[in-house]
């Protein structure tokens, strides 16, 4: 009797079990940063919400609001463009850009406990930092004043309704991480990592932002001095986006098969896609430039697709996500960046230049001063047209606006943009209702 | 329930052979009369034959005691032995004392030793031992006052089958007989006046006066209430008159007439308190069910399945088609196998399950063997059925004039398109009714083999089932094969074992029914335009339109399949320890294991080669353990106590494969080795759950009058923070049965009754098993290196959603228990609900789950049964009806936007309203023409002025704008009350079952009535769009239709949608026959009956879309339409045979 009692005690002692499980398919909060291998993987988690970020958002946010493009769609496309934004569309939304930042966060944290700072430590920290600055730069540009938090989120107990944070403050983060970036992230080699070059390149845009133009001039020149960056034939134009990697380009985000984006449904769904040539886009190319056939259908009359990002005479009603590379920095957006830079030190020759580098390669002559003038009113102009042409859809054409402070002369003839408050987005309504200290832009309450 | 059937028909069994073989040895050998405790009197007529058979009881052991009462010594000797013994008060209440001292002597020399000194004698049948009186020589020398005649007769049951041992017994003298095989007595030199008693257990005992008959025949009544009824509590069972928790039960009998394939299906207006509502009605499809209301708000609200010990799987395995309720685990339970269900609603009783009880326990026990012959039942059924009703929908000519209106009514009118305008297209030239197209009549076979018996010492039952549902949809189907064995073996006199194993496999084919994609097909069996073709020229399947599939070529041509094997299996081990006293371990296990296949060839695809292929297998495995000690004993005849006290502990283990992939080589080759790509390999992964308990239960009562018990449960669970994870779950109730009480025994009106008073607390555990330990998934990968990100925040002081429930409840019983009633009033608290707060979004993460909040469910509930007419014609009802009221009593503030949070597109939740309430515009019908809107109302702040045929939108705020600030609450999912009514009558063989079921009060948001009255670009419509403005001055409400709604006529969500779900439902009638006994019993059979059945056979409701008894959402989203797979109407023929 007392063997058998012993024995089913034994029993469930030798069964019971603990209660401490860890996860076996995922890693717990707290313990997953412990080797180099885990610093590497949580690095690449900040990659991946940067896919997810800029998928679809790349258009809406740099070109949607803009003139190059048409959309026969309703939603975000006809939103922007017509400029009757609300806090509930789509592109309001900044998840996808404090995902990057919150994932950064961790890795910015956590790597120094797991590795030194110098060799694999100095290098992710300087991609988990340049990209976190990314983010920053691209939500500053979008709603002014964000939330500027650089702590990872470990529990309830942390302060979480947190307020807008002046953009002169937040900008002045992003300059910290990209210089941090430009110290310590990988020197050159694959463009779908965050480099030493694209922190240089992204310097130059945020000075060039902040109308810093010495600085912009000296840091777009680092990156020019690069002698791995070049620009490709013309013949090779579409493959910087088509197969990646191109020399031309500085930093792009990585897609393939399996890790999709929304370039095609954006771009080249057939006949049905979110956005196609603007009128004023199609009439703005010079006659003789070869980059015009390589954008877009020029035989019709009404092309509904964009070719630039899969190649002359790309049709396909397919509307399966994308898996080319987005192309988010490349030289010749550094070199037009320069030459306004130049233009605004008062080098206008130095300027046209660099412009001239830009139009031979499509063919076109050299512009001077006075046939700019002649052709676009001035250089400034000159050269924000040869941005409009030559990075035409890539997502900088309203910033480009915006920052040259020629966003409401361009789109109030097609929308009625007139009022300095309306440049940034409202904040979304579902942000609203999670933090009630944030406050709605001004424009938009 | 289990009645105490199990010993009674030992005892009968045991009963039979013994008369068989003393007919032979010895006439009219009787004796003795007892009382039963509860006053009835009886009629034990036993043999004396059988004290003359003990040496079978060869079996021998030490057995002492010294100067102990009678009483006591026949308890000693009761826990020694292993027999039990049956004795009349009467005859033990000698005050003396007993002394025995017997070392390895038979149980024989004992009792002569025990009764030795007493006129008592005693007789031993299987394992009971009646005492009774030896009689009186007085009585059976009296002699005769008149000519005594030879008296012969039958005796037989209300079913017409013969009664074999039944007392006959000649009123006020001590001579009797028993029947024979045939149910068969004869009693010789009667007196013509004499009155003869007919007594049997379990039924009434009747009087019948001779009046000089000689031939007489008697048909018995069962008679409830003198079997102790048994209901099965949280380890252990407990007789229902002493119950004194809230408890639903569903017996057997119940089960097999409501002819429903899955369980939950049974409960479904049958247990007062339960709701079940139908989320699928696919073969196999899911059900949602809440016992007492849904107490929490993310985590879930089914309650606790048990299946003899094992706690079983209920949430769908299914991975693929999430949208769709396809799936019930519980449907691997095969119904025929269930002895009985029980639904443990109040703390009392469910807090012995701690942690995962506070949405109440379902208990199934299945059917055990009894001792006896082996009994061999067959019930085989084929049947058919059909959708109850098409909804209507245009024609090809309507349709087209309906988008041409479509088009005209846009701002800038576009030019058609040419599928509305080229009629002469092959694609565009059909007129196809797709409902005819996709909806047949179902066919459903099922064949139940079940074989039970067993001997003393031994049962055994085993069943094999299989069922072939075809669904009413075309390529629809269920096919199920379940096998179970269950068997005890008492090893020695204090040790049994014994286990229960029950193998299904499952197998489905599916059609993706739920869900508002273009490849839901009931959707699209609505609004595909009628116009497109069902073929193209060359014969293939017009596949693609428009942005719409061919419902048909999706039918046909994809595939959506799944297959389970499920083991369920407990063994046990029991073992008394000393008397009363007894330690049993349960050791329990529940593997399922399911594999789904999914492909869409390229034929129904728009893209040149696109094809695309998903499979996924899932395993699911909980074991566990429980062992625990229990102890009943009585104390000086009056004080009843018993105590049980154990731990245990249980584990999951869930483990998922899976792979998708595209680019197949071949719409023929469906197996992912033809895939050109393959992703998303982040679906596979495992996960693991533990819990550790100890749980203990006290019970008293006083003479069954004064009722007391107390449970408590402390559980440990790993899905909670480590600061928080212990936790403790009292429960305490009190009775008292009146009819106990001198006051009332000079009535009769009432014949038991009793008060029942309980309060307690549960828990709920049933959040993500890693939550609170916060996650980092791996799989966010970046191109070929793999990524890990932070998914979700630890929270270390997670735990447990907290249940208070209190319940006051009677039981009464009605003259003579004809009429039992009883009724429950409850509340029910839940505090600190686990919820997924939403958290700003700069922290990365979109929620954290957190305990805020508190939840309310108060209702009353009760049932009713009657048994109307007795004899001959049989009439019972049953009733029930159960009421609940749900409220959301606290919300943490900073959660609230204006006031709410909201709950899914449809559904808000909001303090001091229920959960389910609708939240929307108001339609309050349509201007006819554009002056009619004086007010000006405009579309948004700066859009433009509503207009003629457009919709009169209730402007809460009275601003002239319509925003969203004029939402309002427009509905709500909460039925006002619901339960069933059932009807039984039977007359000789025939007997007709008719069960109503219904719901009242509640709304249905018809998600599905919107899609088909909302022409978007080129749906079809429903016929009311006959209806619609055409014109100025048109007086509808059915407002103009406009190309892709710019105004949101039809999108937003609206009281135009929501429709009243109450209905009345014939839910379930059958007629049986039962064929004459002498008839069958040439062919070897006992029993043969006949049946038919309906299910389903009308519902009286006004909603206006397939069928009111829907849920989409289950969960905290009740009462939506989305358009599922329709319920179907069934009838079936069926035969039940018995060897």
């Amino acid at each position: 009797m007392r063997n058998i009692i012993s024995l089913v005690v034994l029993v469930v002692i030798v069964f019971s079990c603990s209660l401490d499980l860890e996860p076996i398919s995922e890693f717990s909060a707290s313990g997953f940063y412990e080797t180099a291998e885990d610093a590497r993987a949580g690095v690449y988690g900040i990659y991946n919400a940067t896919q997810s970020a800029f998928s679809r958002n790349l258009a809406f946010w740099g070109e949607g609001r803009a003139d190059a493009v048409d959309t026969r769609h309703s939603g975000d496309p006809r939103m922007l463009l017509n400029n009757t934004l609300n806090k509930d569309m789509r592109s309001a939304s900044w998840t996808g850009l404090y995902q990057i930042i919150s994932r950064a966060n961790y890795a910015v944290k956590y790597i120094p406990e797991v590795l030194s700072d110098e060799g694999l430590g100095a290098t992710l920290m300087g991609q988990a930092r340049g990209l976190r600055a990314l983010a920053y730069f691209y939500a500053v540009r979008i709603w002014g004043d964000v939330p500027l938090v650089l702590e990872p989120f470990e529990g309830t107990d942390q302060e979480i309704f947190v307020r807008r944070t002046d953009r002169e403050i937040v900008l002045d983060q992003v300059e910290k991480d990209l210089m941090y970036a430009a110290r310590n992230a990988p020197q050159g080699g694959d463009k779908t990592l965050f480099t030493a070059g694209a922190a240089y390149a992204l310097l130059s845009h945020l000075y060039m932002w902040q109308h810093d133009y010495e600085k912009a001039s000296s840091y777009s020149d680092t990156v020019m001095a690069d002698a791995s960056y070049t620009l490709v034939t013309i013949d090779d134009w579409n493959k910087i986006f088509t197969n990646g990697n191109s020399r031309e380009s500085i930093f792009e985000i990585g897609y393939n098969e399996d890790q999709t984006n929304m370039l095609r449904v954006l771009y080249a769904l057939g006949s049905d896609s979110d956005y196609f040539p603007s009128e004023t886009f199609m009439n703005t190319f010079e006659d003789g430039d070869l980059r015009q056939e390589l954008t877009y259908d020029v035989t019709k009359a009404f092309p509904r697709m964009i070719w630039k990002f899969f190649g002359k005479g790309f049709n396909d009603e397919d509307p399966a996500p994308s898996t080319h590379n987005i192309v988010m920095l490349r030289l010749a957006d550094i070199i037009l960046l320069k030459a306004e830079a130049l233009l605004h030190l008062g080098d206008k020759q130095g300027a046209l230049d660099l412009v001239n580098r830009i139009r031979n390669r499509a063919a076109l002559p050299d512009l001077n001063e006075n046939t700019a003038v002649a052709l676009y009113g001035d250089i400034e102009s000159a050269i924000l047209h040869e941005r409009l042409v030559e990075l035409s859809y890539e997502g900088h054409r309203w910033f480009d606006l915006v920052r040259t402070g020629k966003a409401i002369s361009t789109m109030k003839p097609r929308n009625g943009l007139s009022d300095e408050d309306n440049l940034v987005w409202p904040i979304s309504g579902d942000a609203i209702n999670r933090n009630p200290n944030l406050v709605q832009n001004e424009y938009y309450k | 329930m289990i009645r105490m059937h199990r010993w009674l028909l030992k005892f009968k069994e045991s009963f039979r052979k013994i008369f068989l073989i003393s007919r032979r040895t010895c006439e009219n050998a009787f004796v003795g009369c007892y009382k039963t405790l509860a006053g009835y009197t009886c009629l034990f007529l036993l043999f004396t034959f059988v004290g003359k058979s003990a040496e079978c009881f060869a079996q021998t052991f030490d057995y002492q005691v010294r100067s102990v009462q009678f009483l006591d010594a026949l308890k000693a000797l009761e826990s020694k032995s292993g027999y039990s013994i049956f004795y009349d008060q009467d005859i033990v209440s000698e005050p003396s004392t007993v002394s025995v001292d017997l070392k390895n002597a038979n149980l024989t020399q004992i009792l002569e030793a025990v009764l030795k000194d007493r006129s008592l004698t005693y007789n031993i049948q299987g394992k009971t031992i009646f005492l009774y009186g030896l009689p009186d020589t007085d009585s059976v020398q009296s002699v005769p006052e008149s000519d005594p005649i030879e008296v012969q007769g039958e005796v037989t049951g209300q079913d017409g089958e013969p009664l074999i041992g039944v007392n006959v017994w000649i009123k006020e003298s001590n001579k009797g007989t028993a029947t024979d095989f045939d149910g068969r007595f004869e009693l010789q030199e009667v007196e013509e006046d004499a009155v003869l008693i007919i007594s049997y257990i379990g039924y009434e005992t009747q009087e019948i006066p001779l009046n000089g008959k000689t031939e007489i025949s008697v048909i018995m009544i069962e008679d409830s209430q003198t079997i102790e009824e048994v209901v099965v509590v949280g380890y252990g069972t407990k007789k229902k008159s002493n119950l004194i928790g809230s408890i639903s039960s569903v017996s057997s009998v119940e089960i097999e007439k409501s002819q429903q394939h899955d369980l939950i299906s049974v409960l479904q207006g049958r247990a007062a308190g339960v709701q079940v509502t139908t989320s699928s009605g696919a073969p196999g499809g899911g059900m949602t069910i809440r016992v007492r209301g849904a107490s929490s708000l993310n985590s879930g609200n089914s309650p606790l399945f048990i299946v003899d010990g094992i706690p079983l799987e209920s949430n769908s395995m299914s991975l693929l088609n999430q949208d769709d309720p396809g799936v019930n685990p519980i449907a691997d339970i095969n119904p025929n196998d269930i002895e009985s269900i029980e639904v443990l609603k109040d703390a009392a009783s469910t807090a012995i399950y701690g942690a995962r009880a506070a949405n109440g326990v379902v208990l199934i026990t299945t059917k055990r063997g009894k001792a006896g012959k082996p009994i061999i039942r067959l019930n085989t059924f084929t049947g058919f059925s059909e959708v109850p009703r098409k909804l209507s929908v245009l024609n090809a000519t309507q349709w087209r004039e309906a988008v041409l209106d479509a088009y005209a009514n846009m701002d800038n009118p576009d030019i058609p398109h040419s599928v509305v305008v080229d009629s002469l297209s092959p694609k565009n030239n059909g007129d196809v009714d797709w409902q005819s197209e996709m909806f047949r009549k179902a066919i459903q076979n099922s064949i139940n083999l079940s074989v039970a018996g067993g001997a003393d010492n031994f049962g055994y039952a085993w069943s094999a089932s299989y069922l072939d549902q075809q669904g009413i949809l075309i390529n629809t189907d269920f096919k199920r094969i379940t096998s179970r064995l269950n068997t005890d073996l008492k090893v020695t006199d204090r040790l049994s074992i014994g286990q229960s194993i029950a193998y299904s496999n499952g197998a489905r084919t599916k059609v993706n029914s739920g869900g508002v994609g273009n490849k839901s097909l009931i959707r699209q069996l609505l609004i595909r335009p009628p116009t497109y073709a069902m073929y193209l020229p060359d014969g293939s399947y017009n596949g693609y339109q428009n942005g719409q599939r061919n419902p048909v070529g999706l039918a046909n041509l994809a595939t959506d399949t799944d297959q389970s094997h499920r083991m369920i299996g407990s063994q046990y081990i029991e073992m008394e320890l000393l008397e009363g006293l007894k330690i049993r371990s349960n050791m329990n296990l529940d593997f399922i294991s399911m594999k789904e296949d999914y492909f869409l060839p390229s034929s129904l695809d728009y893209r040149e080669g696109w094809n695309e292929g998903k499979v996924r297998s899932s395993q699911n495995l909980t074991w566990g353990n429980e062992t625990y000690l229990s102890y009943n004993q009585v104390f000086d005849n009056r004080h009843n106590f018993s105590a049980m006290g154990g731990l245990g502990f249980q584990r999951w283990k869930r483990t998922i494969t899976g792979l998708d992939g595209s680019y197949f080589a071949s719409d023929r080759i469906i197996t992912l080795n033809g895939a050109g790509t393959i992703s998303n390999q982040q679906v596979n992964r495992a996960s693991e759950h533990a819990l550790r308990s100890y749980f203990g239960r006290v019970s008293y009562d006083y003479e069954g009058r004064y009722l007391a018990e107390a449970n408590v449960r402390v559980d440990g669970s790993s899905r909670f923070g480590k600061n928080q994870r212990y936790a403790f779950f009292p429960s305490a109730s009190l009775g008292w049965r009146f009819t106990g009480e001198s006051f009332m025994a000079d009535q009769n009106f009432i014949s038991d009754g009793k008060l029942r008073i309980s309060a307690g607390q549960t828990g709920n555990e049933a959040i993500g098993d890693y939550t609170a330990q916060g996650q980092f998934l791996v799989g966010a990968n970046y191109l070929n290196n793999s990524g890990a990100a932070p998914t979700i925040t630890s929270n270390t002081n997670l735990t447990w959603e907290s249940t208070t429930e209190y319940d006051v409840g009677v039981d009464l019983s009605f003259l003579d228990h004809r009429i039992e009633v009883t009724a429950d009033v409850y509340l029910k608290r839940t505090s600190g609900l686990l919820f997924n707060v939403p958290v700003p979004l700069t922290t990365g993460f979109e929620s954290v789950t957190q305990n805020v909040g508190n939840i309310e469910n108060r209702g009353i509930e009760g049932s009713l049964v009657s048994r109307n007419l007795v004899g001959e014609f049989q009439w019972n009802t049953s009733f029930n009806i159960s009421t609940n009221r749900n409220r959301i009593t606290s919300l943490p503030s900073e959660l609230l936007t204006n006031g709410y949070i909201q709950n899914g597109p449809y559904h808000i939740l909001q303090v001091g309203q229920p959960i389910g309430i609708f939240y929307g515009y108001k339609f309050l019908g349509v201007y006819p023409t554009d002056e009619d809107n004086v007010n000006g109302l405009t579309y948004g702040a700066n859009g433009p002025v509503f207009k003629g045929g457009e919709p009169i939108w209730y402007d809460a705020n009275n601003d002239n704008i319509i925003d969203e600030n004029d939402r309002v609450v427009i509905g709500d999912a909460t039925s006002a009350f619901w339960g069933g009514m059932n009807n039984e009558f039977s007359y000789k063989g025939f007997s007709l079952g008719v069960f109503f079921q219904y719901v009242y009060g509640n709304d249905i948001y018809s998600v599905l009535n919107h899609e088909r009255n909302s022409i978007r670009r080129y749906d079809n419509l429903s016929t009311d769009a006959l209806k619609r403005w055409r014109k100025p001055g048109d007086i509808t409400n059915f407002p103009k239709p406009v190309r892709d709604d710019p105004r949101e006529s039809d999108s937003r969500i609206q009281d135009r949608w929501i429709e009243d779900g109450s209905y009345l439902k014939i839910k379930n009638v059958m007629l049986s026959y039962d064929l004459n006994r002498n008839l069958i019993s040439r062919f070897g059979l006992r029993n043969l009956q006949l049946y038919v059945t309906a299910t389903d056979l009308l519902t009286f409701t006004n909603y206006t879309a397939f069928d009111p008894d829907v849920n989409s959402f289950g969960g905290i989203r009740p009462g939506v339409d989305y358009g599922t797979y329709p319920l179907n109407r069934s009838f079936f023929f069926g035969i039940k045979a018995e060897f």
